[in-house]
Formats: structure tokens, sequence, C-alpha cells
């Protein structure tokens, strides 16, 4: 037994190491930043100032409900769409090659370059407002609605979820697969219309990976920095891009303040995978 | 019966259309010579995108080369590190198990900036910032969750009879991985590898904040067009992205032979 232990560790250690040291280690120092130790400018001393400077200040509010809204609304879409058009590729037979390529193609595309092909499509001088003004709909570039720098932040919700909807769909698919070769049949033998199939079989086991799909989704979509930095509004600011103005400033003093967002990014996202690990545990006994 | 197949057909093709007006609009601005702001198709084409992105004047090459580099040593030494790990945490109990799994994720739920700017100012007193060294050992710990979490699900469906056959047949530890272990985690090495590769080769911020500017990758090289700037270069330097991450996804499931393994399709990222 203990030789197995031993074994594991000796397995483990390389890659702990780097996530240990590149990783954590950067997390902590993060942290120990936010707390004012900062030796190079001369502060020496720990202190809590800057998690008051930073929540008790407007921004604070208006950046973290931007944020919050971003994440949630593309969240939001990705989940239902992806969870539909997984049942869809399912109940129509759509083959699974045909299932793959879709999600495949979205995902080898990185972020920056989709979010080059929507502003190409919506910005306000793409191809979307001109074909309006070729129609007659609008008059001009200049009463095309804004997607991009705006505060609707329209332009990178849809950047999100032209990557998240594959992601989500794909996910939620490979696990309703397996519970419809196993259940579907036993009840739709039982008489069990397919919407009842769905509502009550497919839907409420395949909760767990569509909640923990929609976790990571919120996750990567609360901490996202570049899409929100290039295409964002000018006020209010993602958390992310407030951590990174503050970060580059040229006030050495700001740098804390920049750990300080950090640190309330990475909790919030930290604390929603949680919520979201329990609440899927929940439902596992729940329907398990 | 019909009506449902036509929706079928009209729902495919609407995917179609969704996945593909975006990637051909690229296509045709990287085409076109002359496109007035108010007309919806351009009213010349020509190359002068493409010879000005062949040429080495626009860099394209030399990011490619840095970039695919990084990717490359990124890939390999992720497989390295989760190859053993994956291999622990899928055949092996040991206590802690439950933490080091939540540390080995812990990546993908941590975003990359915080780790990026915390861990900055130590990479610059370890000489390890502005550099390609750097990027890599930054970009290391976000490629391992996907590996090791294919390869311990890997290990988990092969159980360890395999290798007490080769130790009865005398097979040393490397004969025994080589010739035993090796093939059967074959797919295992696909999957995880294309997954690696695409994780490190689409990273932005911890390029950009690690390398300083001196470590220039493709990302780096198209994030001033999204802004605004030439769109026929921009798009051009798009395009050259997504045939890099398409041609490698298709070498590798070709030339490794099936990587559709179902197993490892169950792993994908955002």
């Amino acid at each position: 037994m203990k030789n197995a232990w031993f074994k594991a560790y000796l397995y483990l250690i390389p890659a702990l190491t780097v996530i240990l040291v590149f990783f954590l280690g950067g997390f902590v120092l993060a942290i120990i930043q936010s707390l004012g130790y900062f030796p190079l400018i001369g502060q020496n001393e720990f202190t809590f100032k800057y998690y008051t400077q930073v929540l008790t200040s407007r921004e604070f509010l208006n950046s973290l409900s931007f944020t919050f809204y971003i994440a949630f609304v593309s969240t939001i879409i990705s989940t239902v769409m992806g969870t539909f058009l997984a049942y869809y590729f399912l109940k129509l037979a759509v083959k699974e090659s045909l299932v793959r390529f879709f999600y495949k193609l979205p995902i080898a595309i990185p972020h920056l370059v989709t979010a080059l092909m929507l502003v190409f499509l919506l910005g306000q001088g793409g191809i979307l407002s001109r074909l309006l003004i070729k129609l007659g709909l609008i008059s001009g570039t200049a009463s095309f609605p804004a997607f991009f720098y705006s505060k609707n932040a329209l332009g990178i919700i849809l950047i999100y979820i032209w990557k998240e909807i594959p992601f989500i769909t794909f996910m939620v698919y490979l696990v309703m697969r397996n519970i419809h070769s196993r259940l579907g049949e036993a009840a739709t033998t039982l008489n069990a219309s397919s919407s009842q199939v769905f509502r009550y079989i497919t839907l409420p086991l395949s909760m767990p990976s569509i909640i923990s799909a929609s976790a990571i989704v919120f996750a990567f979509s609360f901490g996202a920095f570049e899409v929100p930095y290039l295409l964002g509004a000018t006020y209010p600011k993602t958390l992310s891009v407030w951590a990174y103005l503050n970060y580059i400033s040229a006030d050495w003093g700001a740098r804390p303040l920049s750990m300080v967002i950090n640190i309330i990014i990475s909790l919030v996202c930290a604390l929603l995978i949680l919520v979201y690990y329990l609440a899927s545990k929940k439902y596992l006994r729940r329907w398990g | 019966m019909k009506s449902v197949i036509n929706s079928k057909k009209i729902m495919l093709i609407m995917i179609t259309l969704l996945l593909f007006i975006p990637i051909s609009v690229l296509l045709v601005w990287s085409f076109s010579r002359l496109w007035p702001s108010e007309a919806l198709f351009p009213n010349k084409l020509g190359l002068r995108g493409w010879s000005y992105l062949l040429s080495p004047r626009s860099k394209v090459f030399s990011s490619l080369a840095v970039s695919l580099f990084i990717s490359f040593v990124v890939t390999v030494l992720g497989l390295i590190l989760s190859i053993p790990a994956g291999k622990a945490l899928g055949q092996l109990n040991f206590p802690g198990k439950n933490i080091i799994e939540v540390l080995i994720l812990a990546p993908i739920i941590i975003p990359t900036i915080t780790i990026g700017m915390g861990i900055h100012i130590v990479f610059i007193k370890w000489g390890l910032a502005d550099k390609i060294l750097g990027v890599i050992l930054v970009q290391l710990p976000l490629v391992l969750p996907y590996g090791v979490r294919i390869f311990a699900s890997v290990f988990k469906a092969l159980g360890e009879k395999w290798e007490e056959q080769a130790k009865t047949l005398k097979a040393n530890v490397w004969q025994g991985f080589w010739y035993v272990v090796f093939p059967l985690i074959r797919p295992g090495i696909i999957g995880a590898s294309i997954l690696m590769f695409n994780v490190s080769f689409s990273q932005y911020f911890l390029t950009f904040l690690i390398g300083g500017g001196n470590v220039n990758t493709l990302p780096l090289l198209l994030f001033p067009f999204i802004n605004g700037g030439d769109r026929v270069i921009a798009s051009g330097i798009g395009l050259v992205f997504i045939i890099i991450s398409l041609v490698f996804m298709f070498l590798l499931e070709k030339a490794l032979g099936k990587g559709n393994d179902n197993s490892i399709g169950n792993f994908y990222y955002l």
C-alpha cells in the first residue's frame, strides 16, 4: 500500500511542481501583492487598505455588474442553445462525424480570430451594415446599431457565444447520447412520448454535465481579457481590463489595486465553480 | 416525416452558414483589392494582401515560426508531465487525491490574467521575462489539466493488467512502456496533443505580458488589427491562423491513426 502511495506521488511530482511553481505561485504572489507587500517601492507591511479602496470605489460596482452582465448573458444563451442543439442533433440522428465537425471548427479558431471575423461582419463598416444599406433598411452606417465599444456589449457576447455554443453542445451531446442509448428505448416501450422522455429522463440526467459545462463557460467569460480590452466600452470596463489598466499605470501605487481586482475575479470564478459543483452533486444524488 | 427531414435540413444549413459566413468574409477580404466602404462586394480582387503576407516584411513567417516552436515545446513537455500524472490519478489510490485533482484543474478555473500579473515580478527577477523560455514555462500549467484528465481516463480504462503481463514476460520498465503501454495509450496521446497544442497556440495574454514584446507570436501579430488597420492584411493573418489549427488537427489525426476514440472525445476546452 505504502509502496503504491510512493509510486503515485513520484508520478505526480513533475506535473505538480510545474503547477505549484508557475501557476499557484503566481496566484499566491498576486495575493501577497494585493495586501500591499511590495518591497520594490519600499512597502514591507501587509494591509487591507487596497481592498477597502477598491471595494468602496464607484467604479468597482459598475465594473463588477458589467462583467457579470457579459458573463451571465453569454452563459445563459450558450447553455440554452447548446442544450437544445445537442438534443436536436440526437433526435434527428445527425451523423456523428458531422456533429464533431461542427464542434471542432469553432474550437480550433481562437477568440482573437473570432473577434476579427465578427468585427468584419457586424462592425459599423461591416458586411451586415452594408447589406442593410443596400436593402434600404437603414440610411447610413451611422444608424447601424453599435455592437462594439458599446455599453450593451452585444459584440463581445456574440463573440463568446460563437465559441461557447459548440463547446456546450458537444459536451452535452456526448452525455445525452449515452443516456438515450441506455434509457430512451426503455421509456419509449413504456409509451412515453418523446417530449416526456426529454423532460423526465434526458434533461435531468444530463443536468450535471450541463451545469459543469456552463460553469466553465461562465468562469471563462468572467475572467477573459483580450476581447473586452479590444472591443469594450470606454466606460464601464470589465474587471479584467480595469485590473490591467491599473497594472500598466505609471503610478506604482496602482499595482496593489490591480492585484486586488485580480483576486476578486479569481474568487468569483472559484466560488462559482464550487456552487456549481455542489449543485451538480445534489442533482446526481437526486437523479442518480 | 417529410417536414422533420426538411427542418433537419434547414437546421444544418443554418448552422453551416453561421460557421462559414464569418470565415468566407475573411477569405473575400484577404483577396480583395478595391473594396469601397459602402459596397457589398469588392470591386476588384487581387493578391496584394497575400503577396505582402508572404514577404518577410509582414513578419508572418517569423511569428509563425516562434508560435509553432513554443506550442511544440509546450505540447511535448505537457505530454511528458501528464502521462505519469494521469497514470497515478487513473490507476492508483493515495491520500490527498482529491486535493491534487482540484489543483490540477485550477488552471481552467483561475483566469490567466491573475496568474500572469502575479508572477510577472518574479519572472523579471529570475531573468525569465522577455524570453521564449519564460513564455513556455508560464504556458505549461495551462495545458496540463487537459493532458492529465485525458491520460487519467485512458489509464483507468486500461487497467494495470497489461503492464503486469509485460513484467511476467521479463520486460524492463522501458520495454514495458515502449512496447506495451505506449501503443495502448496512443489515442490519448493524439487527443492530448491536439488540445494542448491548440490551447498554447491561441494564447495571447501570457505571451504578451511575460514575453514583453520580445516574443512575437501569431496572436500578437493579429491583435492590433482587430481594432482597425488594413483589413486585407488582417484577414490574411486570421486565415493563416485558421489554416494552421485545422492542418495540425488533420495531420495528427491522419498520421497517428484513429484519434476519434470516444473516451478522448469527452475532453474539450474553450
